[in-house]
C-alpha cells in the first residue's frame, strides 16, 4: 500500500507541472499584455518608453524561459509573487477570497451529499415505481436548471414572498455565523441542487448493479434482514463511485462557482478569475490555475487511493 | 427485452416487427416511442426547438431587435405573451429567435469537439507506445480544469463572439471524448482489417479516417449527444457573463443577464421565461442522448 501511495504520489508532480506550463504559454500568447492593457484604458497616448520602463518592473522583459524559471522557484518556496494589477501578494488576494468560496463549496457538498444518498437508494429499490420515475425526473431537471437561472428564481421568491434579500456584504462566519449564512447558503443551495442531480443518478445506477450481485443474493437467501442487507453488504460497495462524484464536482466547485458567483454578488475565486484573465494579470491567473488544478489533482490522488484502500486488486495490479 | 430496433436486427424478419405498409425508419420511430417514452418526450422537445430555429422568422409575432420605449417591462399579455423587456423588445420573439443561437452553438461546438476529441483518441490509440502516452497525459493535464474554467479561459482570450464561443466551448470536450474514444479504438486496432490494412501500405491518416473512425461511431454519438445539452448550458452560462453572444443578438443566457435580476421584483417574466426555455432544451436534449446510449451501448443498458 505505501508503495502505491508513493509511486501514485509521484505521478502527480508532471500532471501539475502540465497545467503550469500549459497557463504560462497560453497567458502569453494571448494579444495584449496587462501594461499594455492598463495605458491603453486610460486612453492618452503613452510613450513606449513608459511602456518599456513599465515591462522591465514586472519582469516581463526577461526571456520566457527565465520568466518561467523564476516562477517555478517561488512556487516551490510557496512564494506566488505579486499580483500584476493590484500589486499586492497573489496568496492574500487568494486567501481573501478561498474562504467564501470553499464555505459554498463545502455546504453545497453537504446538501447535496445528505439530498442523493438517500434519493438514489430509495430510487433504486423502488426501480420502475412512480418513485423512481420522480426522482429520475427531479434529477435529470437539475441537470437541465442552470445554476444561475436557480439563482435568480430563489432572489426572486425571497424577493416576492418575504420581501427581504440575502446581505450583499461578506461576513466570515467566526464574526457573525447568523449573517455570513443567511448570505452564503443561498447560492450554496443553488449549485447544490445540480450536484444532487450528477451524485443521485450515480447513486441509483451503482446501487442498481450491486443488488444484482451474488453476495445480496447470498445475504438474502440466509435470511438477513433486508436493512442490512441493503446497508452493510450492497451500499458499502455502491458507495465508491458515489463518492468519486462527489469528490470530482468539489473539486470542481471550489474554481467553478464563476457564473453563480455572478448572480449572488460574491467576490469569490470565479469572480476574481474571471477578471484577472481579463486582465491580463499573468501572476494572479497563473496562481489561480494551478491552484484549482492542483485541487482536482489532489481529489483524484485521495479517490484513487480510497479505491486502492477498499479493493487489494488495484494495490496489487 | 427486444432492444435493437427491428430492422437493423437481422434474425427478425421485419414484416413481423414493423406495422404494414409503414416505411421502416417510421417503424423504427414508433418502436423507440413505445420503449423509450421518456426519451420520445425528450426527442418532442428537440423537435420543438429545431422548428423554432428553422421558422423563426414566421413564427416569431416581432422582430427580436425592434425596440419600442412605449412598451417597456410589460407585464405577460395578449399582444406580448411573455412580456417585454428594459428596451420593450417582445420576450416570446426574443425566445424564439434564441433557439437559433442555441442550436447553432450547441451543434456547432459538439461536433466540432467530438469529431477532433475523437480523431485524437483514435490517433492515440492507432500509434500506441510513445505517442499514446504523451497524448494521455496531455489529455490529464487539460481535464484537470473544470469545463467551464477552461471555456471561460478560451473565450477571454479570443474574444467574444459566436465563433470563438463555440470553440471554446468544443475545446473542454476533446479531451473527454478522446479518453472514452480511445479505449474501444484500443481494441479495433488489433483486429484483422486494420492489420490488412496496414498490409496494404495504407497511409496512417487513411488508416485512421477510413478504417478506424467509422468503428467508434457507437461512443461518438453518445457522446455527442451528452455535450449537447452541455453545450447550450455553457453557451447560456458564458453569455450570461457577457463572454458569449453580444447584444442585440437574442440568446437565452444573454436574456437574462443585468436588466433580469434588477428588476426581478418589478418585471420577473424576464428572469423566468428565458431560464425555462433554457432549461426545457437541456432536458430535451439529455432525455434523448440517454435513450439513445441505452440503445446503442448494449453494456450500459442494464440501468
Amino acid at each position: 500500500m505505501q508503495r502505491y501511495i508513493i509511486k501514485r504520489f509521484l505521478l502527480m508532480i508532471p500532471t501539475l507541472l502540465g497545467v503550469a506550463v500549459l497557463v504560462f504559454v497560453l497567458m502569453r500568447v494571448v494579444p495584449g499584455d496587462i501594461v499594455e492593457l492598463r495605458y491603453t484604458l486610460e486612453g492618452t497616448a503613452v510613450s513606449d518608453e513608459l511602456l518599456a520602463q513599465e515591462r522591465a518592473r514586472l519582469g516581463l522583459d526577461k526571456p520566457v524561459v527565465e520568466q518561467f524559471a523564476t516562477w517555478m522557484w517561488g512556487i516551490v518556496r510557496f512564494d506566488f509573487g505579486k499580483s500584476m494589477w493590484t500589486d499586492n501578494p497573489v496568496k492574500d488576494e487568494i486567501a481573501l477570497r478561498l474562504q467564501l468560496s470553499l464555505q459554498v463549496a463545502i455546504m453545497a457538498t453537504i446538501f447535496a451529499t445528505l439530498l442523493s444518498i438517500p434519493l438514489g437508494i430509495l430510487a433504486a429499490l423502488k426501480q420502475d415505481t412512480w418513485v423512481d420515475y420522480a426522482i429520475r425526473v427531479f434529477s435529470i431537471a437539475g441537470l437541465a436548471m442552470p445554476s444561475f437561472w436557480l439563482g435568480i428564481l430563489i432572489i426572486l421568491g425571497l424577493l416576492i414572498f418575504f420581501r427581504w434579500l440575502p446581505p450583499m456584504f461578506y461576513t466570515p462566519f467566526w464574526v457573525n455565523p447568523w449573517e455570513n449564512m443567511s448570505q452564503l447558503i443561498w447560492p450554496a443551495l443553488a449549485v447544490g441542487y445540480r450536484y444532487s442531480a450528477v451524485a443521485t443518478r450515480m447513486t441509483r445506477s451503482s446501487m442498481l448493479e450491486v443488488l444484482r450481485e451474488d453476495y445480496v443474493r447470498t445475504a438474502r437467501a440466509k435470511g438477513l434482514w433486508e436493512n442490512m442487507v441493503i446497508v452493510r453488504h450492497a451500499m458499502k460497495n455502491a458507495i465508491l463511485p458515489v463518492i468519486t462524484v462527489l469528490g470530482l464536482e468539489f473539486a470542481f466547485l471550489v474554481g467553478g462557482l464563476v457564473v453563480t458567483e455572478q448572480v449572488f454578488n460574491l467576490n469569490g475565486l470565479g469572480m476574481l478569475f474571471v477578471e484577472s484573465v481579463a486582465r491580463r494579470d499573468y501572476t494572479m491567473t497563473q496562481a489561480l490555475v494551478v491552484l484549482v488544478g492542483f485541487t482536482f489533482i489532489l481529489v483524484n490522488f485521495a479517490i484513487d487511493i480510497m479505491y486502492a484502500w477498499f479493493d487489494p486488486r488495484i494495490r496489487y495490479g | 427485452m427486444a432492444a435493437t430496433p427491428p430492422h437493423m436486427d437481422a434474425t427478425l424478419p421485419r414484416v413481423e416487427t414493423t406495422p404494414v405498409g409503414l416505411p421502416g425508419w417510421l417503424g423504427t420511430v414508433i418502436w423507440f416511442a413505445r420503449k423509450k417514452p421518456l426519451g420520445t418526450a425528450g426527442a418532442l422537445v428537440v423537435v420543438v426547438m429545431v422548428v423554432g430555429a428553422v421558422f423563426s422568422n414566421v413564427l416569431a409575432p416581432y422582430n427580436p431587435l425592434d425596440t419600442n420605449y412605449a412598451a417597456m417591462l410589460q407585464a405577460p399579455s395578449a399582444s406580448h405573451w411573455l412580456g417585454t423587456d428594459t428596451f420593450g423588445r417582445d420576450i416570446l420573439s426574443r425566445i424564439i429567435y434564441g433557439s437559433r443561437t442555441a442550436l447553432f452553438v450547441g451543434l456547432g461546438a459538439s461536433i466540432l469537439g467530438s469529431t477532433i476529441g475523437a480523431v485524437i483518441g483514435v490517433a492515440s490509440a492507432y500509434f500506441g507506445g510513445w505517442v499514446d502516452l504523451m497524448v494521455q497525459r496531455l489529455i490529464d493535464i487539460v481535464m484537470s480544469f473544470p469545463i467551464i474554467v477552461l471555456a471561460l479561459a478560451v473565450v477571454s482570450i479570443l474574444g467574444s463572439g459566436i465563433t470563438n464561443l463555440i470553440l471554446a466551448i468544443a475545446i473542454p470536450f476533446m479531451p473527454r471524448i478522446a479518453r472514452v474514444v480511445r479505449a474501444s479504438a484500443l481494441a479495433i486496432r488489433e483486429t484483422p482489417y486494420v492489420d490488412a490494412a496496414r498490409a496494404m501500405g495504407f497511409s496512417h491518416a487513411r488508416i485512421i479516417v477510413r478504417h478506424m473512425l467509422p468503428n467508434v461511431v457507437a461512443p461518438y454519438l453518445i457522446m455527442l449527444t451528452a455535450f449537447l445539452g452541455q453545450a447550450i448550458l455553457l453557451e447560456a452560462s458564458l453569455s450570461f457573463l457577457g463572454l458569449g453572444v453580444t447584444e442585440p443578438t437574442p440568446a437565452w443566457g444573454l436574456m437574462l443577464r443585468g436588466a433580469a435580476v434588477e428588476f426581478a421584483e418589478r418585471a420577473p417574466w424576464m428572469g423566468i421565461f428565458p431560464g425555462l426555455a433554457i432549461s426545457a432544451a437541456v432536458f430535451g436534449f439529455n432525455l434523448f442522448g440517454d435513450s439513445l446510449r441505452d440503445v446503442l451501448d448494449p453494456k450500459l443498458r442494464t440501468s
